[in-house]
């Protein structure tokens, strides 16, 4: 009985979600462009937006740990470029597979750590933090590259980016797990709840006892691995180290992180929402390439949808308080 | 007489919860009505009707202004008509000046252009009816929270209204405090401004009202002249019972000292080279509930941060139980066995976008975790039990807690601290809006811990708490200690002079 009540309730919540809605939107979306031009529905289509979604969707996870932090990273676009680069030299010199790429983590984890750095010790607001390392890290990159692409990478390497398990490519697989890993330590375990706290009322959880400083500052190296870990992957899907590679990546990132739901306010935000605002970003930009929308538009339509969504977000909000 | 406010038959229902339904109400000119009734009983929510923060539609009935019905579509509405709201969360500019907070929102202007000289002026004016003694250039900031709530209703007198609204003006202010405040709104009276005003400190009420409302269980239980009533039916009224005994105390055999402080003196955050705290040692035993007192910012709270290691000792040891802990930040005085339920709930107490559950159990998560997971069963049954034990009213543990009446909130915030293992407990206003009946809830816990063996620390404004609950009593005036006084000897005479006493050498 009471379970039956339980399961009942969940089933309700489930409607209620907002992610919820969210999927919905994704999917009347995707049947309009499907409408207009069907090869949106082939398979290979699909893979295509599941793929580009994976290395948007891995860094998004890191996002949503910063933003329910109440903080922002600017950075992660150049340290994809950063990050990649680095994997890609050490491979160009001869180094093994398995050691460049943690040296392409390790770098992103210290450009995370240097941010935190900035953030927590200096007090230095986020967004000016990582505004600054964001330029630093893109100008280090042209510094040693001189601008020029790193390659010819070995083939092994090059494998990982177009690998795939029966028709799934890797990268799905490894953003999905990485999404479930995400989800579970935001939800059960008390280094998610703390990072909630904080950004919920960052004084009462000074109060609680919560290592403030340090929970914030992990937050920031999680960003930075996990843009490494894209990086590392564009590097692989490319065959090379590209020094302009994700230029404004961290915009298209944020987005999809707000319209999943995530509070610029901090202290909301859930992955499913990172990854269903993840994959809405690429089928409306897939789609409306489908559909023949003018790339000029459709940087137009992008910034109306961040506005909307946050409008409606923010609308919300004030509903609920009152 | 003329009547100035009407409310018929409204009734207010957030979801499918109703807060209260057919409440009649018609108030005359100058009158001073007080609005009392346990937390969650829909005090907020009725003036907040009337204020225009619920516009009409979402609620049932009608609001009727000096014989015209009105339906105010939001706050504005509400002024225009010339009703006034000091909220619950007084809510300040504290980085703008005293004079622009007063007319923040009709700064006199002509095309455009603000008469600054106007404004300084006629700011002082409205500060001389409120008795507010400060410059009208000085920054919010510098005010003590008293002269912030002073602030507010020359602000609020600053568009001319003819009804004012408060939601528990006094309750962050010292009885000292509190009294001036009611002498001003007796003198608002002369001026013909109605009041409407909640408070759950009942002596006031009986003192300032002229007519007391009771609200309860969703209805107007009863509407009384203050000749016709006293305190112990106002009680009655609002917890439907009477109460037996407000102070719980129990005499518990005092055990071995549990901490002791010796020299802590706190550094002024804003004025370089004065200190806000100096010299501070006590100590306190376990079963003891040590009592503090003083005016807003004696240095009460600032010593109580310190202690937890919130902010920083300029110099001072800590001692639990003999031993000398070392504490510089807050899980250093968690471990050492130290907790503190802050002062200033909206600021430092909860976390808005939490639920209760997870509000409760934030400051102790390893009891309900296991290797850093959290053991969602556990954890649920943990909150439930002190949602339970404190009657807390919500819809339910995974209620968001800004849905909860202020009062309700207090009593999350301090049931964090019951579900953890402690030895000390500071308590900084541990009642601050919280009604009768919950108060006594709240002092049976304190009296329950005292007698588990836990050294209490509390620290209140209000007087008669103290001297009804605590074995000992310290008087803090000007950052330094200025009475110790043992229950026996503590009067109302001689705790006010020790803590209005100027000091020597100034
Ligand atoms: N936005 C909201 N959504 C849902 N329920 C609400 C909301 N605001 C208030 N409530 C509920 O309405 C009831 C009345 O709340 P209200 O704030 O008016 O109480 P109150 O009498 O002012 O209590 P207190 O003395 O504690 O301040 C409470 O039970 C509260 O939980
Ligand atoms: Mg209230």
């Amino acid at each position: 009985m009471v379970m039956s009540e339980k399961s009942a309730n969940r089933v309700t919540n489930i409607f209620k979600a907002k992610e919820f809605g969210l999927f919905m939107i994704l999917v009347v979306l995707s049947i309009l462009i499907g409408i207009r031009n069907p090869i949106f529905f082939s398979f290979h289509n699909i893979i295509d937006i599941f793929r580009n979604t994976s290395y948007t969707l891995i860094i998004a996870v890191g996002m949503t740990f910063v933003l329910v932090a109440k903080g922002l990273d600017l950075s992660v676009g150049s340290m994809i470029a950063i990050c990649g680069m680095v994997c890609a030299l050490f491979l160009s010199w001869g180094y093994p597979i398995f050691f460049c790429i943690l040296t392409g983590l390790l770098t992103g984890a210290a450009f995370g750590a240097i941010n935190a750095l900035c953030i927590v010790v200096f007090h230095i607001p986020s967004m000016i933090a990582t505004l600054g390392c964001m330029y630093m890290a893109r100008g280090l990159v042209l510094v040693v590259t001189k601008g020029a692409p790193v390659y010819p990478l070995p083939k092994e390497f090059v494998n990982l980016g177009t690998r795939t398990f029966f028709g799934v490519p890797f990268i799905v697989v490894l953003s999905f797990i990485i999404c479930l890993v995400a989800h579970f330590v935001l939800n059960n375990t008390t280094y998610g709840r703390r990072i909630y706290a904080i950004g919920g009322n960052i004084e009462t959880a000074k109060y609680a006892g919560i290592n403030v400083a340090g929970t914030t500052a992990s937050v920031y190296i999680i960003s930075g691995v996990l843009a490494a870990l894209s990086g590392i992957m564009t590097s692989a899907r490319m065959g090379s180290g590209q020094p302009s590679v994700g230029d404004g990546t961290e915009m298209t990132v944020i987005t999809a992180v707000i319209i999943g739901g995530t509070s610029l306010n901090g202290g909301v935000g859930t992955i499913l929402g990172t990854a269903l605002g993840a994959l809405l970003t690429n089928v409306l930009s897939t789609g409306m390439n489908l559909v023949g929308i003018s790339a000029y538009w459709q940087k137009f339509v992008t910034g109306l949808i961040i506005i909307v969504a946050v409008g409606i977000d923010q609308y919300q909000r004030r509903k609920v308080r009152s | 007489m003329t009547i100035v406010l009407e409310i018929k038959n409204v009734s207010k229902k957030f979801g499918p919860v109703t807060v209260f339904s057919h409440v009649n109400l018609s108030v005359e000119k100058g009158q001073i009505v007080a609005l009392v009734g346990e937390n969650g009983a829909g005090k907020s929510t009725l003036l907040n009707i009337l204020g225009g923060v619920y516009p009409a539609g979402t609620y049932e009935g009608s609001i009727w202004i000096e014989g015209e019905e009105k339906r105010f579509r939001g706050e504005k509405d509400s002024k225009r008509a010339g009703i006034e709201m000091i909220h619950q969360e007084i809510s300040i500019h504290l980085d703008l000046s005293v004079a622009e907070n007063i007319f923040l929102g009709n700064l006199s202007n002509r095309k455009g252009f603000v008469s600054w000289k106007q404004v300084y002026l006629d700011a002082q004016n409205y500060l001389d009816i409120v008795k507010l003694n400060v410059d009208p250039h000085e920054t919010a900031r510098n005010l003590s929270t008293s002269q912030h709530q002073l602030l507010s209703i020359a602000k609020a007198l600053a568009s001319h209204p003819k009804i004012l609204l408060f939601d528990e003006p006094t309750s962050a202010l010292t009885e000292a405090d509190a009294a001036n405040l009611l002498e001003i709104i007796k003198g608002l009276q002369k001026r013909q401004i109605t009041c409407l005003y909640i408070s759950h400190r009942l002596e006031e009420v009986i003192h300032l009202a002229d007519r007391i409302i009771v609200l309860r269980d969703g209805m107007l239980i009863s509407d009384k002249p203050k000749n016709e009533i006293t305190i112990n039916q106002v009680i009655r009224d609002m917890v439907g019972r009477a109460l037996d005994e407000m102070y719980p105390k129990q005499q518990i055999t005092v055990g071995d000292e549990v901490l002791r402080v010796e020299g802590i003196t706190v550094a002024h955050p804003y004025i370089a080279g004065k200190n806000i705290v100096e010299d501070i040692s006590f100590s306190v035993s376990a079963g003891e509930i040590l009592g503090v007192s003083g005016l807003v910012g004696s240095g009460r709270t600032e010593t109580m941060d310190a202690i937890f290691g919130c902010s920083k000792r300029k110099s001072g040891k800590i001692y639990i139980q003999g031993a000398e802990v070392h504490i510089v930040r807050p899980s250093d005085a968690m471990k050492a066995g130290i907790g503190l339920v802050t002062e200033d709930r909206k600021r430092s107490g909860i976390i808005p976008t939490m639920s209760l559950r997870e509000n409760m159990t934030i400051a102790d998560l390893q009891a309900v975790s296991r290797m850093g997971l959290i053991q969602k069963n556990q954890e649920r049954q943990l909150s439930q039990t002190y949602y339970d034990k404190l009657q807390i009213r919500a819809t339910g543990i995974e209620d968001n807690i800004l849905h909860l009446s202020g009062g309700n909130q207090q009593k999350v915030v301090l049931s964090k601290w019951l579900l953890k293992d402690i030895k000390v407990l500071i308590l900084d206003e541990p009642t601050r809006g919280v009604d009768v009946g919950a108060k006594v809830e709240i002092y049976n816990v304190i009296t329950d811990l005292a007698r588990r063996g836990l050294a209490i620390v509390m620290v209140s404004s209000e007087l008669t708490e103290l001297m009804g609950m605590c074995d000992r009593l310290l008087v803090f005036s000007r950052g330094k200690i200025r009475g110790d006084f043992p229950r026996q000897e503590a009067t109302q005479e001689k705790v006010m002079s020790a803590a209005t006493c100027v000091d020597d050498l100034m």
